[in-house]
């Protein structure tokens, strides 16, 4: 019974950590996100256009199906979750064979494991010993650091190889994933994003977050100015604002950001996300002329704000519309661009109380005399602009980059980094003649290293029967002496 | 078994005297374009512009490929040989061209549809010859080739005008994200041809190729049939002042109605559909006339997408429509639409392709290398496609988390990008899992090849988001 149990754990277990179900596993994730592309998902739709697109019934089925809204549906997530698993036990499956591959290298090759060899050369010796310094001269010639090994035996052979991290290499890609979908994860649990409008000279430590509420920063952001330069032809080339970041009253930081480039503070990064105009008036510069000849005045008024003109009279805005026009006795404005600005002033005075007059920039000859003693201009409009920025708060992205590097490299070892090893063993036949065994494996690309190898054999040979006709030839003087 | 001796002899016969006749026709053809090109030229001056050398590319690269189908279905060597030499000229051109964009636009080429098929079609040509070169596949332009031409085609039509950054587009990250995308994509295209010719070499069945030609080729059909309507089909209607769409309002065209062509558009559909139906038919039944049957109806249903394709191309250049949102007549041009032309393109070749398999089976597998080559080239195609294709997305993540505050937002061409991934990421599994090994690893990489394309185009102008770049 327990006996059974435990092989139905492992059978679990084991199709777990098959490649077959990860491909299983691969081919459904990437059907569930081909249906988050060619559905509509509500969180980057308008809900009319939804509306518009979709019967009412199907619309009913596609949200219970969370077809509306895959990548945040519990299905999907646990699509995700079960490819995590399936990745983490493969690993663990297979990872002890490796490691033990990768921390202890087969150094030595027993003559079964040539046998087993795809590529592997025998070279019969003449002489009853060979000179391994010959063999590791080849090698070293062909570019390789060989090593020397002796067995219990005492018999020497020699053992190269080169990339043998490319073995680690699938097990770093894979990692990598799992430390970008952690990052993922943390950004999704404890990241947040919002939005902040301000107008110039405004801060604000309020954030708006997508659903409407705000959220309270331990910092307040400032705006000193923004603006928008056009490029020759009227497209917008460039946004910029600048920023200041206020704490406890003290400015810690000051940036100006554009888009691409966002001012970063305790983890939070400012995006330049919108530049527009808010319709409504930042100052307008009055040109005051006494007709009594007295001196002329020229200022910046707000709105609402009121400034003195002598002893006896102020001045103040009471009104201001952007494109003026009047339709059915009603002033109203056509935009909220300033391109046909009026401007109502009020004048008040201890004698004569209060005068209204309207002032038009654009036609200073509307305006009706009044009885103020002053004649009054435009001299200039300044509209108030709001600058919009994108907060965003994601704590988990250095996993995410650090998962991407990671796995760049790893890639690039598993597809462009083959292990290859070299062995070079002599072997007694037992009758005092002598074999020089040459050996190599490579873990992909096979072909292409078979014909290095088969230049290596070659060059081997040649050292060895340089070391044969040098051994003949001293043998023949000793005959000689003899 | 006498047919597939006198392929044999041919086949080792190279430098027959046969093929002089195609050799002249594509000479006198390319001829012919350069000329008219030339006399072009006369009226505006300029030599050596963008426009001027695109179009050499053009014809440069359609005369290999004919030279490179004419060696897949004679295999004379020959051909390969002057195709070699045209594409070169050609990859020159297209490199010139590049070029100049970039010199006279002040930025890489990498900002809109147009200059990124420019980049794409680049990478091909050079991955075309460069798979030739070191491993010695001379069929690859034959279906690479085709590839590029349709390439140029779309991007003859398309707004060429160099248009300023806008702010999001001023990143080095942009240059990085959209190089890295066309390497990756052309790589794709060059595994999707290996893959192709593995399943050949694979002894797939003819059938198969058929009942899959035409199955994608009916998709194309019902793809464009999306704008049917009352037995019309529904174009966009041309801005006459500057050449580009009619705008109703913002992101949404003025469409106009093509009488009686919807129709057409449908019975081609059906002629498509035929084949599948005959062959599911003989499938089931075991019964070998109904491949015969299937074979006749898909050499009808070719007829029948050359002549749509000629009555699209007559119909919508030049003609004057009523829209069934305002009233009026609007004028039509091809510029306006040349994803559906583009579609039509490419179910022709496709179909071409076919017939040419057909005609040619035993004789192309002669001049292919081995299933096992073929195998290992596709896997090494998409060893390089597979690395670029992550770092693309990843070089795409930075990007949008300098603009737009999050590195990830399920936006419909991440998402595709991302399948694009998982398929290429399957493929690789199924290398490694026994058994899943060859043929079905091939589908992948076909897959993989189809869902590039529908990130590259079908996103771009089916799909709404973020990405309104490109």
């Amino acid at each position: 019974m327990a006996a059974q149990a435990r092989s139905t754990r492992d059978k679990i277990w084991q199709v777990f950590g098959s490649v077959r179900t990860g491909i299983i596993l691969l081919i459904v994730v990437g059907l569930a996100v081909m249906a988050g592309t060619l559905i509509l998902q509500r969180p980057i739709t308008e809900p009319s256009k939804l509306h518009q697109v979709y019967s009412p019934e199907t619309l009913r089925l596609l949200d219970a199906l969370r077809l509306t809204d895959v990548f945040h549906s519990w299905w999907f997530v646990l699509l995700l979750s079960l490819l995590s698993a399936n990745i983490v036990v493969a690993s663990i499956e297979r990872f002890p064979a490796a490691w033990r591959y990768f921390s202890h290298p087969a150094r030595r090759a027993e003559p079964h494991f040539f046998a087993s060899l795809a590529m592997k050369r025998a070279i019969p010796l003449r002489s009853s010993r060979v000179d391994m310094e010959k063999v590791e001269l080849a090698f070293r010639r062909a570019g390789w650091k060989p090593q020397y090994v002796s067995d219990d035996h005492g018999s020497v052979s020699l053992y190269a190889e080169r990339f043998r991290i490319a073995r680690m290499a699938p097990f770093v890609v894979h990692a990598s994933l799992l430390l970008i979908l952690a990052g993922g994860i943390i950004d999704g649990l404890f990241g947040y994003k919002g939005f902040i409008s301000l107008g110039q000279n405004e801060s604000t430590s309020q954030l708006e977050l997508p659903d409407g509420t705000h959220k309270a920063l331990p910092f307040a952001i400032r705006c000193d100015g923004a603006g928008q330069e056009n490029y020759p032809d009227g497209t917008p080339k460039r946004w910029w604002s600048r920023l200041a970041v206020l704490e406890n009253g003290r400015e810690m930081q000051r940036k100006e950001i554009v888009v691409n480039d966002p001012l970063t503070y305790r983890g939070l990064r400012f995006y330049q996300a919108s530049y527009g105009a808010t319709g409504e008036v930042a100052g307008v510069k009055l040109l005051v002329t006494p007709k009594n000849g007295g001196p002329k005045q020229e200022f910046w008024l707000k709105l609402d704000e009121a400034v003195p003109l002598d002893k006896d009279a102020t001045v103040r805005i009471t009104q201001f519309v952007p494109d003026f026009v009047v339709v059915e006795n009603h002033i109203e404005s056509r935009s909220d661009q300033p391109n046909n600005p009026a401007v109502q002033i009020s004048v008040q005075s201890k004698q004569a109380g209060e005068t209204r007059i309207w002032l038009f920039p654009r036609f200073p000859e509307f305006t009706h005399a009044n009885n103020t003693g002053f004649d009054f201009r435009v001299g200039d409009v300044q509209m108030g602009y709001f600058t919009g920025l994108q907060v965003s708060h994601e704590p988990g992205q250095w996993a995410v980059w650090a998962g991407v590097i990671l796995m760049g490299v790893a890639l690039a070892l598993v597809f462009y980094f083959v292990h290859v090893r070299l062995w070079a063993l002599p072997v007694d036949d037992g009758m005092g003649r002598l074999t020089l065994w040459l050996g190599a494996s490579a873990s992909k690309n096979r072909e292409d290293f078979e014909r290095r190898f088969r230049a290596l054999v070659d060059a081997v040979e040649h050292e060895l029967k340089a070391q044969d006709s040098a051994a003949k030839l001293q043998r023949a003087e000793l005959a000689v002496v003899k | 078994m006498a047919r597939v001796q006198m392929m044999e002899q041919r086949s080792a016969a190279p430098t027959t005297p046969s093929g002089n006749l195609l050799l002249g026709l594509v000479a006198l053809g390319t001829v012919f374009m350069l000329l008219m090109g030339l006399l072009g030229t006369i009226k505006t001056g300029a030599l050596f512009n963008e426009a001027n050398l695109l179009f050499a590319a053009l014809t440069f690269y359609a005369a290999s490929t004919v030279l490179y189908i004419g060696f897949a279905v004679t295999g004379t060597e020959r051909f390969v040989r002057f195709a070699w030499l045209a594409t070169w000229v050609g990859f020159v051109s297209n490199t010139l061209a590049g070029a100049h964009r970039w010199y006279t636009a002040g930025h890489a080429p990498f900002s809109s549809v147009y200059e990124m098929l420019l980049a794409f079609i680049w990478a091909v040509a050079a991955l075309t010859l460069f798979v030739q070169r070191k491993y010695g596949v001379k069929v690859i332009g034959t279906i690479t080739m085709p590839v590029a031409v349709v390439g140029v085609v779309l991007m003859q039509l398309l707004p060429s005008d160099v248009h300023p950054l806008v702010p999001a587009l001023q990143s080095t990250w942009l240059h990085i994200h959209v190089t890295l995308a066309m390497l990756s994509y052309a790589a794709c295209a060059v595994s999707f041809a290996l893959a192709m010719m593995f399943l050949i070499q694979d002894n797939m069945r003819t059938e198969s190729f058929l009942a899959n030609t035409s199955g994608l080729v009916a998709l194309i059909y019902a793809g464009v049939l999306g704008r049917f309507a009352g037995g019309g089909l529904k174009v966009v209607a041309q801005n006459p002042q500057t050449g580009g769409d009619l705008m109703i309002q913002r992101g949404m065209p003025l469409m106009v109605v093509i009488p009686d062509l919807g129709w057409l558009f449908a019975i081609v559909l059906l002629a498509l559909l035929a084949p599948l139906v005959l062959y599911a038919w003989a499938a089931w039944k075991h019964d070998d006339r109904g491949y015969v049957w299937a074979n006749r109806a898909f050499v009808i249903s070719m007829v029948l997408q050359a002549l749509a394709a000629v009555a699209f191309v007559f119909r919508v250049r030049g003609g004057q429509y009523a829209s069934p949102m305002v009233e009026g007549v609007f004028p039509t041009a091809l510029a306006n639409s040349p994803f559906i032309l583009a579609g039509l393109l490419s179910g022709l070749l496709a179909s071409l392709l076919y017939l040419m398999l057909s005609w040619r089976r035993e004789g192309l597998q002669q001049m292919l290398p081995a299933a096992d080559t073929l195998d290992r080239l596709t896997y090494k195609s998409i060893g390089i496609a597979f690395p670029l294709l992550t770092l693309m997305i990843a070089a795409g993540a930075y990007w949008a988390n300098q603009t737009w505050g999050s590195y990830w937002s399920w936006d419909p061409k991440e998402t595709a990008a991302l399948v694009t991934w998982l398929v290429y990421a399957g493929y690789l599994h199924m290398r490694i899992a026994r058994g899943w090994r060859g043929r079905r690893a091939a589908y992948f990489a076909v897959l993989g090849f189809a869902v590039v394309m529908f990130t590259f185009f079908g996103v771009t102008y089916l799909l709404p988001g973020l990405h309104a770049y490109a």
